[in-house]
C-alpha cells in the first residue's frame, strides 16, 4: 500500500533521512520506533507531503507521492495525527473534527464518521463545544486521532500518540488503536514507547539518526537484544 | 446585582460621552447623541437578560434611557448657561436652553424603551415556535429595524438638529469599509498587515485615472468602483506571493514595505518614457541614438499620475432622478457608502461561514497542523490579501470619487497604522467590533478633536487669557494649548491605555479573549487532567 524508496529528507543542509527502505500494507499495523531525533516524525511528514525528499520515492498504492499536493495526499486516502496533537486550541471539539474532514464534500458521510468518532471517543461528545486548548492531554489526543479519522482516511499515520501522557492514558490511547486497526484500518505508528507500539503492532521498524537499523516481525523486535536494550530499557 | 452594576457602568461610560458631545456641541446636538446611544443603552441593558415581555423590556429602557438623559439634560443647561458665555459664543435664551434639556431627555428616553421593548421580544428558538408566533417580530429582526432606521434617517435627524455631522459620518463608513477588509487578513487569518493603505490607494488610483480628463479617459464610476475592486484584489496577490514563507514579524515587515512603496510609485510616475530595451542596447552600443524604438512618452515624458499635484477632478457617479452626485448635497453620498459597507458586511460573513473562512482559521491557528488536513496554505493565504484588499478597492473608488481628487500623501503609513488600530481597538475577527472601532476613532478624530479645540480655543480667548497680567505667559498658552497638535499623542495614549486594559479589543471575538486570558485557560486545563485520570 505505501512504499518508501531510499528517501533521503533535509532540513536546508541537515540530512535528517539518510536513505529510508519501508513499506506497509493493507490491514496491517506498522510501527516505527526510535529515539528522539531519529527522524521518525520527518518521515511522517515526507509521507504527507509537507516536506519533500531530496532523492527516493514515496509510493502510495503505486502512485507517485513527490510531486503531489498535500491536498491531493489528504484526499488520495492519507491522514495524520501529528506529532504533540496540533488540535487548533480556539476551535471548539466539533469544528476541529470538521476540520479533519476539510477535503470531503459528502455531508451524510461527514455525519456517519463523526457518529463513529464519538462510539470511539464517548468523551469527544462530552465536551463537543468546548474549545480544543481547554481539552486535558489526553482529550486533545484522542480528538488528534479522531480529527485524522474524519478525512475518512486508508493509511492513518500516528506520531507518538502517547507522548506526554499518563500511563493509564497511554494504554487507553493503544487500545482506540487497537479497536481501529481490528475494523481494517492501515495504520503508521511512529512511538518512542516501543514496548507499547510492538504490542500492537504487526511489524516494526527501527529509525537510529536517519537510518533503518532493524525491522522485523513486532514479536521478534521484542525479543531482540538490541532493541531490549536500547529501546526496552532491559538488561 | 451584576446587573445593576453593569447598568450603572453602561450609564456612567455612556452618559460621560453624551455630556461631553453635549458641552462641545450644543443646540440640539443632545437630542442626536440621545437618540444614538439611547438606543445603545436600551441595547446593552437589556440584551444579556431573557426579558418575558416587550412591555417589562420597555420599562427596563425607559428607566436607563431617562438616567442617560439625564446627562444630556444637565449638560445641556450647562452648556448653555455656562460655557458659550465663558467661550465667547452667541448666548442663547434660557427658553431655548430648557427646550433642547427636554426635548434631549425625551428622545434619549424614547429611544431607550423602543430599543428595550425589542428586546422583549421571543427569540425565534425553532421553526415551529417560529410559526405560532406569526405575524409578529422576533428579537433579532426588531433590533436589526431599529438600526436601520437610525442608518436610514440620519440624514434627515441630522439636517433637522444642524448637527452638521453627515459629511464625518461619510468619511466614517468609508473608514468602515477599510477596516472590515483589513479585518479578513489580520483577524481571520492571522496575517498581519501593516501596509493596508497601499490598497486603499491603488483602488483611488484607478478610479482617478479612469476617470478623469487628466488621462482622457472618463469612464462612468459604476464600472470603475468593480475595476477598482478589481486591480486592488490583483495587488492583494502580488503583495501576498512574496510574503507566503513568511510568519509573523517578517511578514509585518514585507508588507509595511509595500506600504511604502505604493504611494511613492504614485508619486513618481510622473515622467513616463520607456524604450524597447533591444534597440535602446544597440543604440547605446553604435552610438547612433536615432535606433532606439521608443514606445511611451516619445515627444514628451507621459504623466500617469500628475506626481504631488494629484489627479483632478474624478468624475462623479451619476444615477437617475438624482442625476450626478453633487459636493453640496451629501444625501446620495451616505446613502451609497451605507450601501457600500452593507454589501461588504454582507460579502465579509458569507465568507467567514464558508470553507474558505473556516480555512483562514484553521491556518491561524496552526499552519502545519492546517496544512495536514489538507488546507492548501498557498491559496488560503493569498485570497486572504486578495478578498481584504478588494474591499478596500472599493473603499479607494468611493474616496476618490467622493472628494474628487486624490494625492500621494493621503496614503501614507499613518493611514495604515489607523486602520489597524481600528481592527485592534474593537476587536480583531469581530466584526461589530470592528466597525465600532472604527466609528471610536474616526469621530475622535474627525468630529470630537477640531470641536474640542474649536471650544477650547473660545475658552482661553474669553476668559483665560485676558485675566493674565504676564504676556509671556499669555503667549505662551495661545500657542501651546491646541488639542490639534496633540493629535498623535492622545491617540498614542488611548491605544496604550486600551492594551493595557482591555487587549482582547471592546467587542472581542470569543477565540482570542481565550487566548489573551490564557491563565483561565491552563486552570482548566490541569483541572481537566486531574479528572480524566480519575
Amino acid at each position: 500500500m505505501l512504499e518508501l524508496i531510499d528517501v533521503h529528507t533535509y532540513y536546508g543542509n541537515i540530512q535528517a533521512l539518510k536513505g529510508i527502505n519501508l513499506s506497509v500494507s493493507p490491514g496491517e499495523v506498522v510501527t516505527l520506533i526510535g529515539s528522539n531525533g531519529a527522524g521518525k516524525t520527518t518521515t511522517l511528514r515526507t509521507i504527507q507531503g509537507l516536506l519533500r525528499p531530496r532523492q527516493g520515492k514515496v509510493l502510495f498504492e503505486d502512485r507517485e507521492l513527490n510531486v503531489v499536493s498535500t491536498e491531493e495526499i489528504v484526499r488520495l486516502g492519507i491522514a495524520q495525527s501529528p506529532e504533540g496533537r496540533m488540535i487548533f486550541p480556539r476551535m471548539t471539539v466539533l469544528e476541529n473534527l470538521e476540520m479533519g474532514a476539510f477535503q470531503r464534500r459528502d455531508s451524510t458521510g461527514i455525519k456517519t464518521d463523526m457518529e463513529h468518532v464519538f462510539s470511539l471517543f464517548p468523551r469527544l461528545k462530552e465536551r463537543i463545544s468546548q474549545k480544543g486548548g481547554t481539552l486535558s492531554g489526553g482529550e486533545q489526543q484522542m480528538l488528534a486521532i479522531g480529527r485524522a479519522l474524519m478525512a475518512r482516511p486508508r493509511l492513518l499515520l500516528l506520531d507518538e500518540p502517547s507522548m506526554g501522557l499518563a500511563p493509564m492514558l497511554v494504554s487507553q490511547i493503544f487500545s482506540i488503536i487497537q479497536e481501529i486497526s481490528a475494523e481494517g484500518m492501515t495504520i503508521l505508528l511512529v512511538e518512542q514507547n516501543a514496548r507499547m507500539a510492538l504490542t500492537v503492532a504487526n511489524r516494526g521498524y527501527v529509525l537510529q539518526t536517519g537510518e533503518i537499523v532493524l525491522s522485523g516481525d513486532a514479536k521478534e523486535l521484542q525479543v531482540n537484544e538490541t532493541v531490549r536494550k536500547a529501546y526496552l530499557g532491559e538488561e | 446585582m451584576q446587573n445593576v452594576l453593569k447598568a450603572l457602568r453602561a450609564n456612567l461610560i455612556l452618559g460621560g460621552v453624551a455630556a461631553f458631545t453635549v458641552l462641545l456641541f450644543g443646540g440640539w446636538s443632545g437630542s442626536m447623541i440621545g437618540w444614538l446611544l439611547g438606543t445603545a443603552v436600551g441595547y446593552l441593558d437589556t440584551h444579556e437578560q431573557s426579558i418575558p415581555h416587550p412591555k417589562v423590556g420597555l420599562r427596563i429602557g425607559a428607566i436607563n434611557g431617562f438616567a442617560l438623559g439625564l446627562w444630556v439634560a444637565a449638560a445641556s443647561l450647562v452648556e448653555g448657561l455656562i460655557l458659550r458665555p465663558l467661550s465667547g459664543q452667541a448666548i442663547v435664551p434660557l427658553p431655548q436652553d430648557l427646550l433642547h434639556a427636554v426635548v434631549g431627555l425625551a428622545v434619549t428616553t424614547v429611544a431607550a424603551a423602543l430599543m428595550g421593548a425589542m428586546q422583549g421580544l421571543p427569540r425565534r428558538r425553532s421553526k415551529l415556535a417560529h410559526q405560532t408566533t406569526h405575524g409578529s417580530l422576533s428579537r433579532r429582526q426588531g433590533t436589526l429595524l431599529i438600526l436601520a432606521a437610525i442608518l436610514l434617517f440620519f440624514p434627515f435627524a441630522d439636517r433637522m438638529a444642524q448637527t452638521g455631522w453627515i459629511a464625518t459620518v461619510i468619511q466614517v463608513l468609508i473608514f468602515a469599509m477599510l477596516a472590515l477588509g483589513l479585518n479578513i487578513p489580520v483577524g481571520y487569518a492571522g496575517l498581519l498587515d501593516l501596509g493596508y493603505a497601499a490598497f486603499f490607494a491603488i483602488g483611488a488610483y484607478t478610479t482617478g485615472m479612469l476617470s478623469s480628463p487628466h488621462l482622457g479617459i472618463e469612464w462612468n464610476f459604476w464600472l470603475v468602483i468593480w475595476i477598482a475592486a478589481a486591480v486592488a484584489a490583483v495587488a492583494g496577490l502580488i503583495l501576498g506571493s512574496p510574503t507566503l514563507p513568511l510568519r509573523g514579524d517578517y511578514l509585518a515587515i514585507v508588507t509595511l514595505g509595500f506600504g511604502e512603496i505604493v504611494p511613492i510609485v504614485f508619486r513618481n510616475l510622473t515622467e513616463i518614457r520607456i524604450v524597447e530595451p533591444i534597440s535602446s542596447l544597440f543604440a547605446t552600443l553604435l552610438n547612433r541614438p536615432e535606433l532606439a524604438i521608443c514606445l511611451v512618452g516619445c515627444e514628451q515624458p507621459f504623466n500617469l499620475t500628475n506626481g504631488e499635484t494629484g489627479i483632478n477632478p474624478i468624475g462623479r457617479p451619476w444615477l437617475p432622478f438624482i442625476g450626478s452626485f453633487s459636493s453640496t448635497n451629501y444625501l446620495p453620498w451616505y446613502y451609497l457608502v451605507l450601501l457600500l459597507v452593507i454589501f461588504s458586511m454582507f460579502m465579509i460573513n458569507r465568507l467567514r461561514n464558508s470553507r474558505l473562512g473556516r480555512a483562514w482559521t484553521a491556518i491561524r491557528e496552526d499552519e502545519l497542523a492546517a496544512s495536514s488536513m489538507g488546507i492548501n496554505r498557498v491559496n488560503v493565504k493569498l485570497l486572504a490579501f486578495a478578498m481584504g484588499a478588494t474591499f478596500s478597492g472599493f473603499a479607494g473608488a468611493f474616496y476618490a470619487s467622493y472628494i474628487t481628487a486624490i494625492f500621494p500623501s493621503v496614503f501614507d503609513f499613518s493611514v495604515s497604522v489607523i486602520i489597524l488600530c481600528m481592527v485592534i481597538l474593537g476587536g480583531l475577527g469581530n466584526m461589530i467590533g470592528v466597525l465600532l472601532g472604527c466609528v471610536i476613532i474616526m469621530s475622535a478624530d474627525r468630529l470630537y478633536l477640531p470641536q474640542f479645540a474649536q471650544v477650547l480655543k473660545g475658552f482661553l480667548n474669553t476668559t483665560v487669557l485676558p485675566n493674565i497680567a504676564n504676556p509671556a505667559l499669555r503667549d505662551f498658552l495661545a500657542i501651546s494649548v491646541d488639542p490639534i497638535q496633540m493629535r498623535l499623542f492622545l491617540f498614542g495614549l488611548v491605544l496604550v491605555v486600551m492594551m493595557i486594559v482591555r487587549p482582547e479589543g471592546l467587542v472581542p471575538n470569543s477565540r482570542r479573549r481565550a487566548e489573551l486570558h490564557s491563565e483561565d485557560v491552563v486552570a482548566n486545563e490541569s483541572l481537566a487532567d486531574v479528572r480524566s485520570v480519575g
